[in-house]
C-alpha cells in the first residue's frame, strides 16, 4: 500500500454513508470513497471554488450514474461549491443493467456514461437526444481523438461526448506467475486450469467474458456465430470449477492475494499496480476489447440544465486532468493530455504499445444485444 | 427423598430451624422457627409482604434459606433443589402447562418419576385424582376450555395425585369468585381430612385461613408473630396486630394504672377504666390498648342497665346479627354486635337513638400496642 | 349490522388498496410477462408461449442451490439463535439483556451490504484461513463456497431469528418451569417438555421469516459465493438485470413463487401437526 491518505475524515464517511443509505450511491462507489473496500482513495483536497461553470439556476442537485472508481469524489464536491447543486451519484456493474434501469423509465438520472457500444441502441430505443453543445463551451471536437470519440455520434448528430477510454486485459499477480510469462488469452484460461485453479477471476459480464473466452479460439470478440459461441461456452464450463469467483469487483480480492488473477480494465490495473508493483497488466496477443466511454443526457432527465452543467464541468481540461490521475484511464482530449505529467503518458498500462493496440476491437453493439450471449452467461453463472 | 423406617407418627411432617431469607439488603423472612405437624391444615396469614411466601417457597424449594434450616420428615432438605423434594405445589394462578391437555398435566409428575410407572399406572393415578377433584370425564378437555374453578381443580389434581408430603398452597382461591372461594374452601377442607395430606395454605384472606385451618401462623413483617388455633388466636390475640387481622375488635388505648398477673386496669381517655385480662405483663404507667370484640359488646336500651352512654351512628343487618357503629363523648366511635333474639326481645336501633353499651367482665384484653 | 359491515368495509380498505397495489398487480404483471418473450433489444415484446416455463431446467441449478441452503441456512441459524435467545430472555439480568439486546441490533444500523463485505476480508485469504495457518490446521479456501454462503446467511438474518424466539421466550410464564419444577422435572427435561414447546410459535415465526427471505437472497450468494453459489435470486438479477430477458424472468419469478407456496404450506402443515393442533404454532 501506499503512503498516501487512505482515510477520509469522519465527517465524510457519515456524509457517503447517508447517500449510500438514500440509495444514491452504490456500494462499491461507498466502499470505494469510504476505503472500505480496500480501494485506495486519494483524495484532491483543497479545491476550492474557482469560478461559476455554469448559468445560474440550474437547481440545486444533479444525478449521475457511472461506474466504480471512475471520478474523484473532490471534484463533485468542487461542483456542489461552485454551482450549489448537489450530486448524487450512482454506480453500475454493467452497461445492460444501465440500459434496463433506463428503459423501465423514471431513472431519475441527468447524466449517465454509456460505453461506444451502446450508443445506438441509446439512439434506437429513444431513450437519448442530441446533446445541446451550446451547453457545453468545454467540448471542443477538434481536440478529441476521433477513434475514442467518434462512436458518440450517430447519423451525424452529438449525442454523447467522449469521457475516457481503455483496454480490457488482465491483472496477474506475476509472484505466482513463476518462469513463465504470460502474454495470450491462451495463457490466460489454459494457466486457469493448471497452476492459477481456484485463483482467478473472470468478469460478471457476458461482453468481456464470452469475447475473451473467444479470443482463445482466435475468433472475434465481437462473435455472434453459433458455433463459435458454443467452443466459447465449452470453454467457460470448461474452466468453472476452476474459477475464484465470477464478479466485476475485483479489486478486493487481488489486492489481499486471495485471486492471483482477473480480467481487468485499464483502469483498475493502473491502480492496482500503482499499489501492489508485482501485479502486472497483460494484454492478449491475440486481441481484445478497446472501449471508450462518454457523457451522454437522457431524454427524461429531471435537471436537464444541471446535467449539462456537469458534464461542462467535468470537461473543463483542468478537473478532466485531475480525474485522469484519480482513476487512471486515458482520456481521449488533447488539451488534458497536455497537463499530464510524462510518467502518465509513457505507462504502458494506460498507453499500450502499438502492436498490442492494432488487434484489439471495438465492442458491436450487437454484442450487447444479442440474446444468445445473454443466455450463454447465463447459464455459465448458474451451471 | 425416602421415608424414614421408624416414622414416628408425632415427629413433626417439616420444620423451620431458625431460617432466615435475604434478598440482597432486604430481609423477607427473619428468625423462622416452625414445626408443622403431620396431616394437619395450616395457613400462613399476613398482608402482603409478611413473608409467607418466601416460606412457602422455602419449603418448596424455589427459594433457599440464607441462615437455618428447612426439615422435612427430619431430613434437611435446604439445598435440595424443588424437582428433588416430595412436596408438591397449587400455584395462585394454577400455572397449568397451556400446551397440553388436562390429563397430560395431571400426569406430568408422576411422569417424572424413575423409574417411570406404566401408562396404564398413570392413567389409572389420573383419573382417581380427577374424581377425587370431582372432574370425571374432563381428561380429555383442553385447558383453555375450562372455567377458572375446573382449572383449580386440575392444579389441585396435578399436585396430589403424586402423594406429596406437603401440599403448599399459595393464594389458590385468589382468582376465584366470593362464591367459588367458599364452596372451594369446604371442599379443600374435606379433601385433606380425605387424604391426609399435611396442607400449608398461603393467604392474605382472614377469614378463609379462619374456616379452613387447624392452626394458623400470622406473619408480620417477616416473623411469626404467633401461632395458634384460630380459636386461640381469636380469643387470646397476642398483641394488637393479631388481635387486629383475627376477626374484628375494639380498641381503646390508654396507661396501665395498675397490673397483676391476673388483671390489668387500663386508663382509657375522659378518666374511664376499663379493667382485662393482661396478655403480657405490664408495668405502671405504659402504653397499652384494651380490645374488646363487638359480639361482646352488648347494647341496652337507656335505664335498662349499666354501662357506658353511647349514640347510635348507623346500624347495618348482617343476617345473625346487626353491627352497630356508636360514639362514646370520650371512648370514641367503636362497634356493638348485636344478636338478632336481643334485637327481637329489645327492638331495633335507630341512629340517632341513645343506648347503653355494657360488656362482661373479663371481657376486655389488655394487649401491648405496638 | 349493515352499518358495522360498511365501517369495517372502510377501515379495510387502506390495506386492501395497499395489498391490490402493491401485491396482487404487480404478480398479475409478472403472470402476463412469464408467457411473453423477449424483446429485441430485451425487456419484454407481448406474446402468448409456454417456452419460458419449458425453458426452467436451464435455471435448475439455481433452484437447487437455493432448496438446499435456504432450509440448510435457516437451520443453522435457528441452531445459534435458540441459545441466544435462550440466555438473552432467561439467563440474563434486567439490565445486560438491554445491552446484549441492542449488540444483537447494532449490525442493522449498518447496511448488509458493508456487514457482507466484511465478511469477504474475514473469510479471504488474510482473515480467518490465515489464523486457522498459524494454528497448524491447513489454509482451507473459504470464500466463495456454500459454507462462506452460509456464514453469511446465518449473519445476516440471525436477528430476524433470535427476536422472535426472544420474545416467545420472554413472555413464558416463569411460573410453568415452576411448576414443573416443583413436578419433579430436572432442568434440561423442563426445557424440553416445557420451554421448548412452549418458544415453538417464536421458533415457527423465526424459521418462516427467515426461509422466506432466503428463498429471494442474492446479495449473500453474490458477494460470498463469488458469482460461483448461484441462487435463485441470482438469476433473477441477472435475467432482469443482464440478459433483461424479462419474460424469462417473469417465468422464472412465477416459479419462485409457487415453490415458496408449496414449502411454506407443508411447512405449516408440518408444524401444525407437531404443534398439536395449535394454530399459533403454525401461524405465529
Amino acid at each position: 500500500m501506499t503512503d498516501r491518505d487512505d482515510h477520509i475524515s469522519r465527517q465524510r464517511f457519515m456524509e457517503e454513508l447517508r447517500r449510500y443509505r438514500k440509495g444514491s450511491v452504490s456500494r462499491r462507489h461507498f466502499l470505494g470513497v469510504t476505503g472500505l473496500g480496500l480501494a485506495t482513495v486519494a483524495l484532491g483536497q483543497g479545491l476550492g471554488p474557482r469560478r461559476a461553470w455554469a448559468q445560474e439556476g440550474i437547481g440545486d442537485r444533479v444525478a449521475i450514474a457511472t461506474w466504480p472508481n471512475y471520478h474523484d469524489p473532490a471534484d463533485f464536491d468542487a461542483f456542489t461549491q461552485a454551482t450549489g447543486a448537489y450530486v448524487d451519484v450512482s454506480v453500475f456493474g454493467s452497461n445492460e443493467e444501465m440500459l434496463a434501469k433506463l428503459q423501465a423509465g423514471g431513472s431519475g438520472w441527468d447524466v449517465f456514461v454509456p460505453t461506444n457500444y451502446t450508443i445506438t441502441t441509446y439512439v434506437s430505443e429513444d431513450i437519448i437526444e442530441p446533446l445541446d453543445l451550446a451547453k457545453i463551451p468545454n467540448y471542443d471536437p477538434a481536440s478529441f481523438d476521433p477513434r475514442f470519440a467518434e462512436a458518440g455520434t450517430v447519423d451525424g448528430k452529438v449525442y454523447a461526448v467522449s469521457k475516457n477510454w481503455g483496454t480490457t486485459g488482465y491483472a496477474v499477480n506475476t509472484t505466482h506467475a513463476g518462469d513463465r510469462q504470460m502474454t495470450t488469452w491462451k495463457d490466460f484460461w489454459d494457466r486457469t486450469k493448471e497452476d492459477f485453479s481456484g485463483r482467478t477471476m473472470v468478469h460478471d459480464y457476458q461482453l468481456t467474458t464470452i469475447g475473451n473466452a473467444l479470443k482463445y479460439f482466435g475468433y472475434s470478440f465481437n462473435s455472434v456465430d453459433p458455433k463459435e459461441l458454443a467452443d466459447a461456452e465449452k470453454l467457460l464450463l470448461e474452466v468453472k470449477p476452476h474459477l475464484f469467483a465470477i464478479s466485476s469487483d475485483y479489486q478486493p480480492s487481488m489486492r489481499p492475494g486471495d485471486a492471483w488473477m482477473s480480467m481487468c480494465w485499464t483502469g483498475d490495473a493502473s491502480q492496482l499496480h500503482r499499489d501492489i508493483p508485482e501485479i502486472a497488466y497483460v494484454l492478449g496477443r491475440e486481441g481484445g476489447e478497446i472501449w471508450s466511454d462518454f457523457y451522454a443526457v437522457p431524454k427524461d432527465a429531471p435537471h436537464r440544465e444541471a446535467g449539462y452543467a456537469l458534464i461542462n464541468f467535468l470537461l473543463d481540461p483542468q478537473v478532466n486532468a485531475r480525474e485522469a490521475l484519480f482513476h487512471g484511464y486515458p482520456v481521449a482530449d488533447k488539451r488534458v493530455n497536455a497537463l499530464l505529467p510524462p510518467e502518465v503518458l509513457n505507462d504502458p498500462i494506460l498507453y499500450p504499445a502499438a502492436e498490442l493496440l492494432a488487434p484489439l476491437e471495438f465492442g458491436a453493439a450487437v454484442t450487447l444485444t444479442d440474446p444468445n450471449r445473454a443466455e450463454l452467461m447465463a447459464r455459465f453463472k448458474s451451471a | 427423598m425416602q421415608q424414614s423406617p421408624l416414622q414416628d407418627m408425632d415427629a413433626p411432617i417439616a420444620e423451620f430451624r431458625a431460617v432466615t431469607k435475604r434478598f440482597g439488603a432486604v430481609v423477607a423472612a427473619e428468625g423462622l422457627d416452625l414445626a408443622i405437624r403431620r396431616g394437619e391444615f395450616l395457613s400462613f396469614l399476613g398482608p402482603s409482604g409478611c413473608g409467607k411466601t418466601t416460606a412457602l417457597r422455602m419449603l418448596a424449594g424455589f427459594e433457599e434459606p440464607s441462615e437455618g434450616e428447612v426439615l422435612l420428615d427430619g431430613q434437611r432438605v435446604d439445598g435440595l433443589p424443588a424437582h428433588r423434594r416430595p412436596v408438591n405445589m397449587v400455584f395462585q394462578h394454577y400455572a397449568l402447562f397451556p400446551h397440553m391437555g388436562v390429563a397430560d398435566n395431571i400426569a406430568y409428575g408422576l411422569r417424572q418419576r424413575r423409574p417411570r410407572p406404566s401408562g396404564a399406572e398413570i392413567a389409572r393415578a389420573v383419573d382417581r385424582a380427577l374424581e377425587t377433584v370431582r372432574l370425571e370425564g374432563y381428561g380429555g378437555r383442553r385447558i383453555w376450555e375450562l372455567s377458572g374453578g375446573q382449572q383449580q381443580r386440575v392444579a389441585l389434581a396435578r399436585a396430589i395425585v403424586n402423594e406429596p408430603k406437603l401440599l403448599l398452597l399459595d393464594e389458590p382461591m385468589a382468582a376465584l369468585d366470593r362464591k367459588l372461594r367458599r364452596d372451594m374452601q369446604i371442599e379443600l377442607q374435606g379433601l385433606q381430612r380425605s387424604l391426609g395430606i399435611t396442607f400449608v395454605l398461603v393467604t392474605h384472606d382472614q377469614e378463609e385461613a379462619l374456616s379452613m385451618s387447624d392452626r394458623i401462623v400470622i406473619m408480620r413483617g417477616g416473623r411469626i408473630v404467633q401461632v395458634g388455633s384460630p380459636r386461640d388466636l381469636y380469643d387470646a390475640p397476642r398483641d394488637r396486630y393479631v388481635a387486629d387481622f383475627v376477626g374484628k375488635s375494639n380498641f381503646f388505648p390508654g396507661r396501665i394504672e395498675g397490673a397483676d398477673g391476673a388483671e390489668a386496669r387500663l386508663a382509657v381517655a375522659g378518666g374511664q377504666v376499663i379493667a382485662g385480662r393482661p396478655r403480657r405483663a405490664f408495668s405502671e404507667g405504659q402504653a397499652a390498648v384494651a380490645s374488646i370484640r363487638p359480639e361482646q359488646v352488648a347494647l341496652l336500651r337507656p335505664g335498662q342497665g349499666v354501662g357506658l352512654p353511647v349514640r347510635v351512628l348507623t346500624g347495618i343487618f348482617l343476617g345473625e346479627h346487626t353491627e352497630y357503629l356508636v360514639r362514646h363523648e370520650d371512648l370514641g366511635e367503636f362497634l356493638a354486635h348485636v344478636p338478632r333474639q336481643a334485637e327481637a326481645a329489645q327492638g331495633r336501633f335507630a341512629p340517632g337513638d341513645e343506648a347503653i353499651a355494657a360488656w362482661p367482665e373479663g371481657a376486655a384484653l389488655i394487649l401491648g400496642d405496638d | 349490522m349493515a352499518r358495522r359491515r360498511i365501517g369495517a368495509t372502510l377501515l379495510l380498505a387502506p390495506a386492501g388498496l395497499w395489498l391490490l397495489a402493491m401485491l396482487v398487480l404487480p404478480l398479475v404483471v409478472v403472470l402476463v410477462f412469464s408467457f411473453g418473450e423477449r424483446g429485441p433489444a430485451g425487456g419484454y415484446a407481448p406474446a402468448f408461449t409456454l417456452a419460458n416455463f419449458l425453458n426452467l431446467g436451464s435455471r435448475g441449478a439455481a433452484f437447487r442451490n437455493t432448496l438446499v441452503l435456504a432450509p440448510l441456512g435457516t437451520l443453522a441459524c435457528l441452531l445459534i439463535a435458540y441459545p441466544l435467545a435462550y440466555v438473552l430472555a432467561m439467563r440474563v439480568g434486567e439490565r445486560w439483556r438491554t445491552v446484549l439486546l441492542v449488540l444483537v441490533i447494532v449490525p442493522f444500523w449498518t447496511s448488509i451490504l458493508i456487514r457482507t463485505y466484511a465478511w469477504i476480508f474475514l473469510l479471504g485469504g488474510q482473515g480467518i484461513p490465515k489464523l486457522l495457518g498459524w494454528l497448524g490446521l491447513g489454509q482451507p479456501m473459504l470464500i466463495n463456497t456454500p459454507f462462506s454462503v452460509l456464514v453469511g446467511i446465518v449473519y445476516g438474518y440471525l436477528p430476524l431469528m433470535v427476536f422472535p424466539i426472544y420474545v416467545s421466550l420472554e413472555r413464558l410464564d416463569k411460573r410453568l418451569l415452576e411448576a414443573a419444577d416443583d413436578l419433579g422435572a430436572p432442568p434440561w427435561r423442563s426445557f424440553w417438555q416445557i420451554t421448548l414447546p412452549l418458544s415453538l410459535p417464536g421458533v415457527a415465526t423465526g424459521c418462516l421469516l427467515v426461509f422466506i427471505l432466503l428463498m429471494g437472497e442474492f446479495l449473500i450468494p453474490a458477494m460470498l459465493g463469488g458469482g460461483k453459489v448461484f441462487f435463485v435470486g441470482n438469476a433473477l438479477v441477472d435475467l432482469f438485470l443482464q440478459s433483461r430477458n424479462w419474460a424469462f424472468g417473469s417465468a422464472v419469478a412465477m416459479a419462485l413463487v409457487v415453490v415458496m407456496l408449496v414449502t411454506v404450506t407443508v411447512y405449516m402443515r408440518l408444524m401444525r401437526r407437531w404443534g398439536g393442533g395449535r394454530d399459533d404454532v403454525a401461524l405465529m
